[in-house]
């Protein structure tokens, strides 16, 4: 059964008077579990799709379904519900919240979904483990390197264990043997649910079990 | 989301100094402007205990003294229950007077009340109250009844000893004088009980006997020369001075002591309009800083809001989050504000009293206020209530606009802006 499901979906955005065509007409399934990565040259429109998977943005024209819901006719309070019980997002910057730690940092989208203090803790904690930061979860965001930062952002994605994990470039930040830790631990975490990877590079793609080319806005490979 | 809205204030120090200290020169302003409104309110207050509230109806253009040249007119007897019957009258006290000479152009005044009621010496009580000094007082039992109670100048004129009480004294009702006319009545013998001292000459020349003696003596029956209209507070004194037009009509003329009542209406008018207009400053002044402040943060802090809203933050959460931060810099504002209070809000206020406040007060009442107000800064619960509510209502006010940007924007717009 497909966990994502595009239909015919474009996504266009002003740039001054023009009107520029990120997403043309795409059409994609993507079934559960697994790792699907991305890939294009910059400015091809992958992060565009994978922020309209996300409900981070809503389509021009079509339709985007994911887990059996059509973000299209969600409101806006239930497309945050949406985020918080279905998608994990990381993101190429980390985006961690500075003056939490990452313990703290990885409980954070467990309290919007209103998860007990004490689970909360309790579930950071084996995150945190899992990724290999449990020495680490009392520190900043500024005191951790940035693959252990994004290691924590990993934790934080599966803390409400959500079916769909969004990686929007995970790696651009941090040096190649790094990178290659960060899509090992991904793919670890693709054993169980669905892992959508956009990046553009090759070779890290070449580790996903699919690789969708996009250029221009349209599908252009799938294999 | 509160604690990390509260821990977010702390992110900028600069922010949170700058903040903190424009907050506190605020929250200052407000409670020096609350001390000085409570200062006035609290001295007026004063006033009003302690004045006399109380009105002198006479009869229309006569001083109402029985056998004085074209001053006897006097008010009907039902003027009394008519003015006992006004709300907001606390007491009514009817006076019959006549005068008497004693050496040259100098007279005595002979005054007729219930026993029990005040001794106002002279025509409004300038003179004050008469200190029994000798004998004893006037009581119900006297009504009456052929005695009196002497001022000591008056009694020293009729060589009365205060030692020798009871002692007697006779009124010469046919004797005149440039503006007493004679009455064609027996002259009357009085025993004076007492003697009182004012010490004021004037007041000291004054004779009380019961009313139902007087009538007895001056063959006045009926009639009442002065009612003494005492208001429940100083505040209804403008309020009864109007019942008891409306109840007398013409036929009288009331002497009202409206100084307090236009001292209050006046003086705390203007200064409680100057005090909150300076508090409602104060608080807009803290709510463009808390503005300010959180346009800085929203515009700093984009994707981090983004952030959180890509997590699945509802808006509720990043506005408690962004609630608690205003809070908490409008609370840094607070207690610096209230320690400089503590420390200089004394003398502020007193600076700020006669430059800010005093000359927009009634030039009459300037220069006592600024010498009489006890003006100081201590803080009590309800100042601090009023500064926590103000606070939450700046956090609220000055978060708004902010806020009302964030929740409109989607995770994708808001991580963009930054």
């Amino acid at each position: 059964m497909a966990l994502i499901e595009l239909r015919s979906v474009s996504k266009a955005y002003r740039k001054g008077r023009a009107e520029v065509w990120a997403l043309d007409g795409i059409d994609l399934s993507v079934s559960e579990r697994g790792m699907v990565a991305i890939v294009g040259p910059s400015g091809s429109g992958k992060s565009s799709l994978l922020h309209l998977v996300g409900a981070m943005d809503r389509p021009s024209s079509g339709e985007v379904e994911v887990a059996g819901q059509r973000l299209g006719a969600l409101p806006e309070k239930a497309l945050s519900g949406f985020r918080q019980k279905t998608i994990g997002f990381v993101f190429q910057g980390f985006n961690l919240i500075p003056n939490l730690s990452a313990l703290e940092n990885v409980m954070l989208p467990m309290e919007f979904a209103g998860v007990a203090p004490t689970e909360r803790r309790r579930r950071a904690e084996a995150l945190l483990a899992r990724v290999g930061l449990e020495a680490r979860a009392s520190h900043r965001p500024r005191e951790l390197s940035g693959g252990e930062q994004q290691r924590t952002a990993i934790a934080r994605a599966l803390a409400n264990d959500p079916p769909l994990v969004l990686a929007d470039e995970p790696t651009g930040n941090l040096d190649s043997k790094t990178g290659q830790m960060i899509y090992e631990l991904l793919r670890e975490v693709a054993r169980e649910r669905t892992v959508l990877v956009v990046t553009h590079a090759e070779a890290l793609a070449q580790m996903a079990e699919r690789v969708i080319h996009i250029h221009d806005g349209k599908l252009v490979r799938d294999a | 989301m509160v604690s990390l809205g509260f821990r977010n204030a702390a992110r900028s120090v600069s922010r949170l100094v700058a903040v903190t200290m424009l907050g506190g020169a605020g929250v200052l302003l407000m409670l020096v402007m609350q001390t000085i409104g409570r200062a006035v309110e609290a001295y007026t207050d004063a006033l009003q205990r302690s004045v006399d509230a109380t009105l002198q109806v006479r009869a229309a253009g006569s001083m109402g003294h029985v056998n004085m040249v074209g001053q006897s007119d006097i008010l009907p007897s039902e003027a009394l229950d008519k003015l006992r019957a006004i709300p907001h009258v606390a007491k009514v006290e009817p006076y019959l007077l006549a005068m008497t000479p004693t050496e040259g152009h100098n007279f005595a005044m002979v005054v007729g009340f219930n026993p029990g009621d005040t001794k106002r010496l002279e025509s409004h009580g300038e003179a004050g109250i008469g200190k029994l000094v000798s004998g004893r007082d006037l009581t119900e039992a006297d009504r009456g009844k052929r005695v009196a109670v002497i001022g000591q100048g008056f009694a020293r004129w009729a060589g009365i000893h205060p030692d020798k009480l009871p002692a007697e004294l006779t009124l010469d009702l046919t004797r005149t004088h440039p503006v007493i006319f004679a009455l064609d009545r027996p002259a009357a013998k009085l025993a004076i009980v007492g003697i009182y001292s004012s010490g004021y000459v004037f007041g000291d020349m004054q004779l009380f006997l019961p009313l139902d003696t007087f009538r007895d003596i001056y063959g006045v029956p009926r009639g009442l020369s002065w009612l003494y209209v005492k208001a429940d507070s100083a505040a209804n004194v403008p309020l009864v001075e109007r019942a008891i037009r409306a109840a007398l009509g013409d036929q009288a003329d009331i002497i009202a002591p409206t100084s307090v009542a236009e001292f209050q209406t006046t003086t705390t008018r203007a200064v409680r309009r100057l005090t909150a207009a300076g508090m409602a400053l104060s608080a807009l002044l803290l709510v463009v800083i808390v503005y300010l402040a959180m346009l800085l943060v929203v515009r700093e802090r984009a994707w981090e809001i983004g952030t959180l809203k890509a997590i699945g933050a509802p808006n509720g959460s990043i506005a408690v989050a962004f609630l608690a931060e205003a809070f908490a810099y409008g609370l840094a504002g607070s207690a610096l504000g209230l320690f400089l209070y503590l420390g200089v809000g004394t003398p502020l206020a007193r600076q700020a009293f006669a430059l800010a406040v005093g000359p927009f007060l009634p030039a009459q009442y300037k220069d006592t206020l600024l010498e009489v107000l006890s003006v100081s800064a201590a803080l009590d619960a309800e100042q601090l209530a009023v500064v926590v509510a103000v606070v939450a209502l700046v956090s609220v006010a000055g978060s708004a606009h902010g806020l009302a940007h964030l929740v409109r924007l989607s995770p994708l717009q808001a991580m963009r802006r930054e």
